[in-house]
């Protein structure tokens, strides 16, 4: 019980401290130096929040990231592309290119998703061929199973 | 995809447990809630979700409650439909407050109407009349009615402890109410509004702009007051007798509303424009409602129209927030007005759909005349909009002169809530759209729950915040919702008596503009706003989810 008790305060105190908008960005093997994160702002609607018809949140996807390598040192590149990407990886979605400084590049409105920045060949690339030089998982990636929580294995496993 | 109709009552037969049929001359049914540990808990769960057997026997610690104990139901009268009652300036109306009969699906519940009627009557009214209105509180609690959104003089607000005494059962009070700005308001007790608008008691009030072009051309206007109704086979579920239960989130019921019907239906002529005046109604519930296939233009909110009208796939209403809606129904068919939402199930740890199906509306396929094709799909921009708000832009982005932050504190939670929900708020939607965890939230009551608006500069929280305003200043507010709290969640906060713009959310100014009395802030946001303090008077500011109400979210702007 002491156990439980202790998983869930760790649990509370790993919890993002901004809460569901904020994304950190991890680097690829490729761009070991590079760093960042990403903010989701909900996109213009009158409503306020933005949401589609069925109900899935509709956000910005803000990056700001540091120490990017440029395309062409990974290989035959020319452009950093940010794609969404479903968590079983199946669906790449091209979000917008990617710069060194703060921008919005595109909107996202997965329940679940990676934030994936990749080298690619043009800017206008439509799939993803090139070298991981970020990623990250949205705020909604730590909705996991109750069930398998260390809540209920004990935090020593 | 989990695809819910309203009549998904049989889903929750099996946990009936302890509750028995509203009993109407005893306390025997809400005895049942008092049975030991082997009891089920009565609660509906959502489709395939169990009850943790560590709740199982858990009970709120409150007397459970419900309108009419040891009323003969045989004696009270049943609902009648809504009447729209147009009044001219001077006119007076008297609106009773009484116990009813309510049919949902075959089954008669004790509820509460205005004027026997839920909703109680349309009052529809010209811009800048005023109105006299005697109510009379007849049912078994204490009552009052605030006008909800409208400028109207401090002491006709409806707020007791703050501009009036409760009015006792058995008691009246006069109200005199003002229309000074055009669009859509609802009035509602301003007293346990967990039990009193949730059974019933709340009603519309159009206000029609003198200027005829106000509104683009429509062939017919409809009120559509959402809501919702926790019930459980054949009873009510109880509300807390001393203090609200469901105090983490609200009482999200299982049942969904449309002017008090389970199964709302509309028939129009093809190509037939409705302008739809929505509401939300309910505790707690944030809707995402469209007709799926039906074009759909915003026009309108709280207080004005907006700036600009836009296009929209669905309208997004939290409690006690308005939307104006035109829609053209083009072809022939039937149309289901649904909420759609993507629920989160904590304990597979997934997003799952969820619809439900609110009503229907039926399309002739004989045309409607005039036909309105040409004005509908012209989005009008509305410059005296723009013009009255431009006075205003020079403040947008000044430093805020008063900074809140929402937050919640909870004492003495079973020990389990306080360690699932601990795990559970690693991820927490910035909006609620559904009760996943109807078992701890029932639990939970404004004794061990307490919804904190606190104000940055002091420290001050709820009641302690002494908020004083000069009469005609403009005050920007920031407001952020906290997300490291125990059990974050959205909340829609209404200003009463004045009037404000959103002027940006999380830093992004806002591009479309119109004037409002309730503001949702989802979990992690920041919002400001821009109040119009020209209306003197103590004036509420608080959190419009009844139970956080009740919870204590609230603290008053003072307008010398
Ligand atoms: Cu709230």
């Amino acid at each position: 019980m002491i156990g439980a008790l202790a998983a869930a305060v760790l649990a509370l105190a790993s919890r993002d401290p901004e809460g569901p908008y904020r994304i950190v960005l991890l680097p690829g093997a490729r761009a070991p130096g590079a760093h960042g994160e990403a903010r989701l702002v909900f996109a213009a609607s009158p409503f306020g929040v933005a949401v589609t018809a069925d109900g899935r949140h509709r956000y910005n996807v803000r990056i700001s990231a540091a120490n990017l390598p440029a395309p062409a040192t990974l290989g035959p590149y020319h452009a950093l592309v940010a794609w969404e990407v479903s968590p079983d990886l199946t669906e790449w979605h091209r979000l917008g290119t990617v710069s060194g400084d703060t921008a919005t590049v595109g909107e996202t409105s997965m329940n679940k998703f990676l934030l994936v920045i990749t080298a690619e060949a043009t800017a206008g690339s439509t799939t993803h061929t090139g070298p991981i030089v970020l990623h990250g998982t949205s705020p909604s990636g730590w909705l996991q199973t109750f069930l398998t929580h260390p809540l209920f294995r004990g935090i020593s496993q | 995809m989990i695809r819910r109709t309203a009549c998904a009552l049989g889903l929750f037969a099996a946990a009936a447990g302890p509750l028995q049929a509203q009993d109407s001359t005893s306390m025997a049914g809400m005895q049942g809630m008092q049975m030991g540990a082997a009891a089920s808990m009565p609660i509906p769960m959502p489709a395939g979700m169990m009850i943790l057997p560590a709740l199982a026997g858990l009970l709120p610690p409150v007397a459970p409650f419900l309108p009419g104990i040891g009323v003969d139901r045989s004696m009270l009268a049943a609902t009648t439909p809504t009447t729209i009652v147009r009044l001219r300036n001077g006119d007076t109306l008297d609106l009773t407050a009484t116990l009813v009969s309510r049919n949902i699906r075959g089954k008669a519940f004790v509820m509460y109407g205005f004027n026997g009627q839920i909703p109680g009557p349309l009052i529809r009214v010209a811009q800048h009349a005023t109105i006299t209105v005697r109510f009379h509180n007849h049912i078994d609690l204490p009552s009052s009615v605030h006008w909800h959104g409208l400028r109207l003089d401090n002491r006709d607000d409806g707020v007791p402890g703050l501009t009036q005494h409760e009015v006792p059962p058995g008691g009246d009070y006069t109200y005199t109410v003002r229309f000074p700005d055009a669009g859509i308001y609802w009035y509602h007790p301003h007293v346990r509004e967990d039990i009193e608008q949730a059974m019933g008691l709340y009603g519309s009030m159009l206000v029609d702009s003198p200027d005829s072009d106000y509104y683009s051309p429509a062939n017919s206007e409809q009120s559509l007051m959402l809501g919702d109704l926790m019930i459980n086979a054949d009873t009510l579920i109880p509300f807390g007798r001393e203090a609200p239960d469901f105090a983490l989130m609200g009482r999200v019921g299982n049942i969904p509303l449309v002017n008090g019907e389970p199964d709302w239906s509309l028939t129009v002529k093809r190509g037939q424009v409705v302008r739809f005046f929505f509401t939300d109604v309910a505790s707690s519930r944030t809707w995402n409602v469209s007709f799926p296939g039906v074009a759909m233009k915003v026009v309108a909110s709280d207080q004005s129209r907006f700036e600009r009208e836009e296009s929209v796939a669905s309208v997004v209403l939290a409690p006690a927030e308005r939307y104006v809606i035109e829609a053209r129904f083009d072809r022939p068919g039937r149309f289901p007005l649904v909420n759609a939402i993507q629920a989160i199930n904590h304990y597979k740890g997934e997003f799952e759909a969820v619809v439900d199906t609110l009503g229907w509306v039926t399309v002739d396929s004989s045309p409607a005349t005039p036909d309105y094709a040409a004005s509908f799909t012209h989005l009008r921009a509305n410059a005296a909009v723009s013009a009255d708000i431009a006075r205003y832009r020079q403040y947008f982005s000044r430093p805020p002169d008063k900074q809140l932050t929402l937050t919640v504190a909870v004492t003495a939670l079973p020990l389990f809530t306080v360690q699932f929900m601990s795990i559970d708020t690693a991820y927490f939607h910035p909006v609620e759209w559904v009760d996943g965890m109807p078992d701890m939230n029932w639990l939970s009551t404004a004794s061990q729950v307490r919804w904190i608006i606190r104000d940055d500069a002091t420290g001050k929280e709820n009641d302690a915040i002494d908020w004083q305003v000069k009469r005609g200043d403009v005050i920007k507010l920031r407001i952020y919702n906290d997300p490291k709290s125990f059990h974050p969640m959205q909340h829609p906060i209404h200003l009463h008596g004045q009037r404000m713009l959103v002027v940006a959310r999380d830093g992004v100014p806002t591009a479309n503009l119109v004037w409002k009395d309730t503001v949702l802030i989802p979990v992690g946001s920041t919002v400001d706003l821009l109040i119009d303090a020209s209306n003197p008077g103590d004036w509420m500011l608080h959190c419009h989810i009844a139970e956080h109400l009740g919870s204590g979210m609230m603290t008053t702007m003072h307008v010398r």
